[in-house]
């Protein structure tokens, strides 16, 4: 046969059919097959039997029995909260540690469904809650029976006692132990830590996949909310067998153990940033003193020009972030979250340093010059006028000078030193005259030493401000009028006002460039990671961050060394701006003041009145820069006399060096 | 072909019966297909109330993954009736490579995942091989055994057949995932039984397989080897002695029959079922699903999902019956066995009638090849019936 191989492959088992070599047998249903599968359905059934006779007696035999058993005299699994990992300074001092509390929890499920109200009131009375409110959430928790309720996290130790004491009488409360944040230095350094709360139904979506579970607390704002991952632990179980009260009848089993979060270190140092608050709040009264009444807010801004890392980081007004911890009063959260209470208060939430946008004014100066150096518009040996007032365009519109009694040729260090308006109109004019391409050069380099753009601080949360164009103008506004890229903005921009809006930190890394030698840094403020060791022990490094590389700006190092000149005279010579404040320090300071024109609506006054935002940007020493400071005091008048003052004092902790009095006089 | 087709009473088959879809559609099992169907929506109802709170805020988290993993399954089941089966007795060399070589994969490139390497992580979803070599394995082995149909009762074919079986086996064990190696197990067994092994044999072979068990349970480490994990010793032992520990290695299985018993008559509900909502039950999405149900359906929801098996097992038995060849019954023997085998194993753990170990259970555990190879394998069972014998409703 000559397909014999196929054939036997076909054929059934001998077994069930014996194979017949010269016939080609169809396949069929054998007896003995069938047979088979009649055993198969029996074992089947025979199965299916034995699962439904004990799913019978579970369920409804003794369905009561187990019933009982899962309501009462449980297990129940319990978290063991993780400790948040601690924030240290760069020496190693704690700004942000945890302290346990005692937080009281209520357990809606095990509440008795009679007199639930009562129990509330008696809760409420004795935690000295709000019974309405605590009313409120059980009602609205009763979807939920098994979620608890946090009543209280910092319950005095009374109260806890007297808990204990007629355990009996609050059935479903539970009182647990838990961490609470503690902030060392109280306000201090508030905007850059930023706070800790539960963790929001829309975090939640987005960080499951990460580990985070309802009821987690996370990082809010600032350092806590970039840096969770780290601070977070993980949580550990344990399990406590409750009555059918809900009370704990058997100790605390631990089923997992909690990891700690590991700590943080940061570039910040805590005296020094002491130093830039009170300076900052210096720097308001100076401001108050000189009848700048509406001087209200401000920032410092302290900078390693050499890497970037953040020394001192100062916004007011400020806020104690203890406010977040615990059971929050709304009422003191107010000022942080309602828009209408914070314009009121001023926006204490806000961070400033990295946030809060201004025209840059005069500190905005060595930025022109630069631009204007790099693209031959003038050079910095060129006298150009210095006078009272300068006319420009078709219209021979009028620019005045702040210092009304100079009217001779200056060069650009003695222009910067001296602050001259004029000089510097000159050269925003002459980039105006350059057309189309040449109004953007001044803007291409700004953007080159990092404004209208964010920094890349690590805690992010900056504001990129702005640096107009003609594109932006034709752009944002409507009317011709208004779209039109006049000589006003040309000039206006190059000494820092109209739309220009800078961040004090945007201001800070600029000058870190100057000081550094024409690289631009990016400001961190996170060094390194650290395993918070058994007490007394040191750290373990895990991971430390290395500070982000530097950026070549560009800048020919001739045009950079004649600004530099130009910001020493300003702190030094006889007519400089800001001598009077730092000729006589013992350590050499560069800088330059600035004092701009910004739209601010006060009360009582017409909505486009504007006030003048005190700045005043340098380094120290001169020529080894160890320190950039950057300070602004909103609506705080001269630059001289309110920002270059609390710039000092920053400088006088950072070197340990007293100055000798000063002299405030009103300059630009 | 031509004496066969001479026969009164009995069809040719060969590339004509393939050749209309539309009439491999009129000779669909109806009622198998309806009870995958409402298997899938019951499954998916369930799903719905066991992980309802185990995503604060997204209820249907897991329930919209099981839906799109049904969908999958659903395009897998077409496709598995319309190609013909006799391509996989054809090539089940090339089907056994593939599924030895998935096995191999999760070794090389799988995750962790709670100390078995059972996943491979596609990016967006997560696969699990052993699944879907389940199917593979059947119409593999079944091609090897129903090839030497005539010489199966020899004692080297069989051990052949048994080595063969063993090495996808050991490797699913190894993973380890013992619960998935004894299914496999199971359907190598089913498949020697409706080839046609005799009696005498298989008894052997069951014999041959209480001894290894209990040498790598009980005598084995008595003599100081360890062949299984302590775990999955300790789960396997746990059957016989639940009470010795109750907090301890049985907690989970004491645990399980709580939340079964719980469930009363007619259940306590997704929110009430406190067994389920607060954790006590361990894995109650997956392992332990049917607990989770029982607890939150009661005896009414369990019975339902247990009669809705039933169904698909008694069309599954007639289609062994119907197939139009030995290689389309001894694969259909295999998986509805397999089937049986799975069920009571995971429904029993949950109430302490079989060993705990993690398989899924089908149609309802929340994992999406799970889902995609249960419903291939009743694709493979339709596509054996339309290629049946209609005529042959009864038994001879």
């Amino acid at each position: 046969m000559s397909d014999g191989g196929y054939n036997e492959r076909r054929s059934p088992s001998e077994r069930f059919l014996p194979p017949d070599p010269r016939v080609r047998e169809p396949y069929r249903l054998t007896p003995a097959l069938a047979l088979r599968v009649g055993v198969l359905g029996g074992v089947a059934l025979l199965v299916f039997a034995v699962l439904f006779l004990r799913l019978w007696s579970l369920q409804v035999l003794s369905g009561d029995e187990y019933l009982n058993a899962a309501q009462n005299n449980q297990l129940r699994l319990v978290r063991v909260e993780a400790p948040r990992g601690p924030i240290v300074d760069r020496h190693g001092r704690a700004i942000v540690s945890n302290v346990a509390g005692t937080a009281v929890r209520l357990w809606i499920g095990d509440m008795p469904r009679e007199g639930r109200h009562e129990l509330v009131q008696r809760l409420a009375e004795v935690l000295k809650v709000p019974a309405r409110a605590l009313a409120r959430e059980v009602d609205e928790g009763r979807e939920d029976p098994l979620t608890p309720i946090t009543v209280k996290t910092s319950v005095g130790e009374e109260q806890v006692n007297y808990l204990y004491e007629h355990q009996a009488e609050f059935p479903g409360v539970e009182i647990a132990q838990i961490y609470l944040r503690n902030y060392e230095y109280n306000t201090l350094a508030a905007h850059i830590l930023g706070h800790v709360g539960e963790i929001s139904p829309e975090e939640l979506k987005r960080l499951r996949r990460e580990g985070y579970r309802a009821g987690d607390r996370i990082g809010k704002a600032g350092i806590e909310a970039a840096f969770d991952t780290y601070l977070r632990g993980d949580d550990g179980r344990a399990q406590i067998r409750v009555d059918s009260l809900g009370n704990q009848v058997s100790d605390l089993e631990l089923r997992r153990e909690a990891r700690a979060g590991y700590a943080l270190r940061l570039t910040l140092d805590i005296r020094l940033q002491r130093a830039a608050e009170d300076a900052l709040r210096y720097g308001i009264d100076l401001a108050h003193q000189n009848d700048n009444w509406a001087a209200n807010g401000g920032s410092i801004v302290a900078l390693d020009p050499r890497d970037g890392a953040v020394l001192a980081m100062a916004s007011a007004p400020t806020y104690k972030p203890s406010i977040y911890v615990g059971r929050v009063d709304p009422k003191k959260l107010q000022p942080l979250l309602d828009e209408e209470v914070a314009r009121r208060a001023n926006s204490p939430g806000l961070n400033r340093a990295l946030a809060g946008l201004y025209p840059p004014g005069s500190t905005w100066k060595p930025v022109t010059a630069l631009a204007g150096m790099q693209e031959h518009v003038f050079s910095a040996y060129e006298s150009l006028q210095c006078s009272p007032v300068a006319y420009y365009g078709l219209d021979r519109q009028r620019f005045q000078n702040w210092n009304p009694y100079v009217d001779r040729p200056m060069r650009l260090d003695e222009a910067l030193a001296e602050s001259c308006d004029t000089y510097f109109y000159e050269i925003g004019d002459r980039f105006y005259q350059r057309g189309k391409e040449g109004r953007t050069r001044m803007q291409q380099w700004a953007r080159r030493f990092g404004f209208g753009a964010a920094t890349g601080l690590d805690i992010g949360g900056e504001e990129e401000g702005l640096l107009p164009t003609p594109d932006w103008r034709w752009k944002t506004f409507e009317s011709d009028w208004d779209r039109a890229w006049n000589p006003g903005d040309s000039i206006q921009l190059s000494i820092g006002q109209k739309d220009l809006l800078v961040t004090p930190l945007q201001m800070a890394s600029f000058y870190a460039m100057l000081a550094n030698g024409g690289d631009v840094v990016t400001p961190y403020v996170v060094s390194g990671v650290e395993q918070p060791g058994a007490k007394g022990s040191p750290r373990v490094v895990l991971r430390r961050f290395a500070s982000p590389p530097r950026r070549d700006s560009g800048v020919d190092s001739g045009a950079l060394s004649a600004v530099r000149d130009g910001l020493y005279l300003a702190t030094h010579s006889a007519s400089g701006t800001s001598s009077g404040v730092f000729a006589n320090y013992a350590v050499p300071i560069s800088g330059k003041t600035g004092t701009a024109e910004k739209v601010v609506p006060l009360p009582g006054y017409p909505s486009d009145h504007l006030e003048d935002q005190s700045w005043w940007c340098g380094w120290g020493p001169s020529e080894d820069a160890k320190i950039v400071v950057c300070a602004m005091i909103e609506n705080g008048g001269h630059g001289s006399t309110a920002a270059a003052p609390a710039a000092l004092r920053v400088f006088e902790r950072f070197f340990g060096e007293k100055a000798p009095s000063t002299v405030l006089r009103a300059t630009d | 072909m031509i004496e066969a087709a001479a026969r009164p009473g009995i069809r040719a088959r060969g590339p004509r019966a393939e050749s209309h879809p539309l009439a491999l559609v009129r000779r669909l099992d109806w009622l198998l297909l309806a009870t995958a169907v409402a298997l899938v929506a019951y499954g998916l109802w369930v799903v719905a109330g066991i992980t309802r709170f185990d995503i604060p805020g997204e209820p249907d988290y897991y329930l919209v993954r099981q839906a799109i993993a049904a969908g999958i399954g659903l395009v897998a089941l077409i496709a598995a009736t319309l190609v013909p089966i006799d391509l996989a007795r054809r090539h089940w060399r090339a089907l056994y490579g593939t599924a030895l070589a998935l096995m191999f994969l999760v070794f090389l490139v799988a995750e962790t995942i709670r100390g078995s390497k059972r996943w491979i992580d596609l990016g967006f979803i997560q696969f699990q091989p052993s699944e879907l070599g389940k199917v593979l394995f059947v119409l593999a082995l079944a091609g090897f055994l129903v090839e030497r149909a005539g010489r199966v009762t020899r004692w080297r074919t069989l051990l052949y057949a048994v080595g063969l079986g063993a090495a996808p086996i050991l490797l699913v064990f190894l993973q380890p995932d013992l619960g998935t190696a004894l299914v496999y197990a199971a359907a190598l067994f089913s498949l020697l039984f409706f080839v046609g092994v005799r009696w005498r044999q298989l008894l052997t072979l069951i014999v041959v397989a209480v001894l290894v068990i209990l040498s790598v349970l009980w005598f084995l480490p008595a003599a100081g080897v360890e062949v299984l994990k302590p775990y999955q010793t300790d789960r396997l032992t746990g059957l016989v002695d639940r009470d010795r520990d109750p907090s301890g290695l049985t907690w989970n299985v004491n645990q399980s029959i709580t939340a079964v018993g719980a469930g009363g008559l007619t259940g306590r509900g997704p929110t009430e079922a406190s067994q389920t909502r607060r954790d006590f039950l361990p894995e109650h999405a997956t392992d332990f699903a049917f607990a989770s149900l029982a607890e939150q359906r009661g005896f009414v929801g369990s019975s339902i999902l247990l009669l809705l098996y039933l169904l698909v097992i008694w069309r599954g038995l007639r289609v062994i019956t119907v197939a139009g060849d030995l290689y389309g019954a001894v694969v259909a023997g295999g998986l509805v066995f397999a089937l049986v085998f799975q069920v009571f194993v995971n429904v029993g753990m949950t109430m302490g009638v079989a060993p705990v170990t993690g398989i899924p259970l089908p149609f309802v555990t929340v994992g999406g090849s799970s889902m995609v190879a249960n419903l291939l394998m009743i694709g493979v069972l339709q596509g054996i019936h339309v290629r049946g014998a209609p005529a042959r409703r009864s038994f001879p």
